[in-house]
């Protein structure tokens, strides 16, 4: 999950390798896209949230995505940020974390992030929320594999 | 995986949460505390949810929801800026380089922080609305626009093809009085464009600064007073500029329930920078007459957005705006999205000009203008103002620019309390025809109807006892001879 326009799909796509089934939440005309993730002989289902910006919602996409958390209890939510604005994307994660959702955090668009010169300190980063935090460039692929590892190892191993 | 991650939502907010906590026993997917603060920011599928887990509780629940609804400033936007600081200074510990701002941190905390906030809020509306929307907009451009380029060269051309090529009643429809060329495109892209477009210009500078999202946040609290969201501060600054842009605008809030509110304030309360100009021609050399015409309209804006917010059924305004860093705009996507609205006005707004001199056109033809501006003559004298001026009220309504100069030619007949009663009246009666029917295609029918059913009394009303009241004034006073 996270904010419109941070690569969300693109995991998806990747976790899923496109085995996706796209409806419409019931009642509402907000498209959900499910697939199965199999990998290491764990089966996972992966769920690409419609963007939203805040757990308080506003839109319509911000409702369905706040009662998806709400009736399916996540195993883990992978918030995807736009690291180059880090700042503004940080208060869904802390009403992620407030709302006790199990959280990896993926720090997205690393690519264009350096090329502005911009670095992070991932455990610097780890201790301020008490979560793991990945940093990936999902368009070339970037952090992708260990994505996953992370995942499975987070799903399987708890 | 995270156990501990708090943020501190100031001793207000913790307070009621602490208050909260105990009385939700039931069982929920989410943490409690983050459920007390959905709760707390008037979430209503929350609440629902909650009051069907809670039983005897709930009424202690929902009493404690309404006091933090009376808050100000709102529970919603005291949480979000705590984020926002919090969020801040995570990012700032941890990014390698300070986050992209040109601007500085200092800057953004200025812009914040009420003291300095608010000045400088009035530099930004006092350079950006009146210098360059009001100055080189409303002043310059459209004097270049419609006085040279239409005066000179489109009208008479217009005319001179209308007389060659046309018969009468025709002509007159591309090129009379209320013609379509004459009338409906010189207003559209002679007056309205230059200053829409400046005022798009100036607004998407603001958007790309960041700025509008603190100037809504500081506005908020003056807006709930009127049953607003400090999102409306757009619309109702734009209304300024146009009145009948600014309620398309209002599209842009969330519940119809504030857009039912801005709309009617709109059309009440807020004169348009054709209204503007008007009245400070006329009331400008009286400091006095002026302040009265504030205060009045002032107090009428901020007494009928109080009544609809008590009357009105439905939800309080919530606000709830990410608050993003200021940085220096870059100007290519400034010109861009002014390009762009620009383009969505001439689309949308232009076809309602044009569809306004035809309707005038129609009922001058008829002789319906006449009929009603005679119908008029009775409440017009009802408010000391001589009979004639109810034609200026009616084409006032119809063309800005008759009314504007049927009143000032009417200048010196009147007398100052005349022109201030003229002037408020003008100014809380129904801007436009433009703007009317924006209203009935943006809240419909009904809507328009009960919002113009209500403005017109309520107008003439106010005149009305402003009549009476400066008269006696003047009495004792000598206003009469100011």
């Amino acid at each position: 999950m996270g904010s419109p326009n941070v690569g969300k799909s693109v995991i998806f796509n990747y976790l899923t390798g496109g085995r996706v089934q796209v409806a419409n939440y019931p009642g509402t005309t907000v498209e959900v896209a499910r697939g199965k993730m199999i990998w290491a002989g764990v089966s996972l289902e992966i769920v690409d949230t419609p963007g939203i910006y805040s757990l308080l919602p506003i839109t319509a996409e911000e409702q369905v995505t706040r009662r998806l958390l709400w009736t399916e209890k996540p195993a883990l939510t992978v918030h995807v940020v736009d690291a180059k604005n880090l700042e503004r994307m940080l208060p869904l994660s802390f009403q992620i974390l407030e709302a006790g959702l199990p959280m990896l955090l993926t720090l997205n668009m690393m690519d264009e992030a350096r090329r502005l010169g911009l670095s992070f300190n991932v455990s610097a980063l780890e201790r301020a929320l008490g979560v793991e935090v990945i940093l990936a460039a999902s368009i070339r692929g970037e952090g992708l594999p260990e994505l996953r590892e992370r995942v499975i190892k987070y799903v399987a191993g708890l | 995986m995270s156990r501990g991650f708090r943020v501190d939502y100031g001793p207000t907010i913790e307070g009621f949460i602490a208050r909260l906590l105990p009385l939700l026993k039931g069982d929920y997917p989410f943490h409690r505390r983050a459920v007390a603060l959905l709760l707390l920011q008037g979430d209503q599928e929350i609440a629902a949810l909650t009051a069907r887990q809670e039983g005897p509780r709930v009424r202690q629940i929902q009493e404690i929801i309404k006091g933090a609804g009376g808050l100000s400033p709102p529970p919603a936007s005291t949480i979000a800026l705590a984020r926002h600081r919090k969020a801040q200074r995570i990012a700032q510990a941890v990014m390698g380089k300070p986050l992209v701002r040109p601007l500085g941190g200092l800057l953004d905390w200025l812009t914040l922080w009420p003291p300095t906030a608010f000045p400088i809020l009035a530099l930004v509306l006092y350079y950006g609305l009146y210098r360059f929307v009001g100055g080189l907009g409303a002043q310059i451009l459209v004097d270049f626009i419609e006085g040279q380029l239409f005066q000179s060269w489109v009208t008479p051309f217009a005319q001179e093809l209308g007389a060659r090529w046309l018969s009468p009643p025709l002509a007159d429809l591309v090129a009379g009085d209320y013609g379509m060329v004459t009338l409906g495109l010189r207003y559209a892209v002679g007056i309205i464009l230059p200053v829409v477009g400046t005022f798009f210009f100036f607004f998407s500078f603001l958007e790309d600064t960041g700025y509008l999202p603190r100037l809504a946040l500081l506005a908020d609290r003056a807006c709930k007073k009127v049953g607003l969201s400090g999102r409306a501060v757009i619309p109702l600054t734009l209304g300024l500029g146009c009145d009948t842009m600014a309620t398309v605008v209002t599209r842009t809030l969330e519940t119809t329930r504030e857009r039912i509110i801005a709309t009617f304030l709109l059309a009440l309360a807020v004169p348009c920078s054709a209204q503007l100009g008007l009245i400070l021609a006329l009331l400008g050399h009286s400091p006095l007459a002026l302040g009265i015409w504030v205060l009045v309209v002032g107090t009428i804006f901020l007494a009928a957005g109080h009544l609809a917010d008590r009357i009105l059924p439905g939800p309080k305004a919530v606000f709830h705006m990410e608050l993003p860093p200021l940085r220096l705009p870059v100007v290519g996507n400034i010109v861009m999205k002014t390009a762009a609205r620009i383009q969505w006005y001439l689309i949308e707004i232009t076809p309602v000009f044009l569809g306004t001199s035809l309707l005038l056109w129609f009922l001058d033809q008829q002789g319906l203008l006449q009929l009603i501006i005679s119908a008029l003559r009775g409440p017009i004298q009802s408010l000391g103002l001589p009979p004639d001026a109810a034609g200026i009220f009616l084409l006032g309504f119809f063309r800005r620019d008759y009314g504007a100069a049927g009143l000032y030619d009417l200048r010196a007949s009147l007398s100052p309390i005349q022109l201030t009663v003229a002037a408020t009246t003008l100014t809380l009666f129904v801007p436009c025809l433009a703007q009317a029917a924006v209203m009935v295609k943006e809240r419909g029918v009904l809507a328009a109807m009960l919002i113009v059913a209500i403005i017109v009394p309520v107008a003439f009303l106010v005149g009305f006892s402003l009549n009476h009241l400066l008269g006696s004034l003047a009495m004792i006073g000598g206003l009469g001879n100011g």
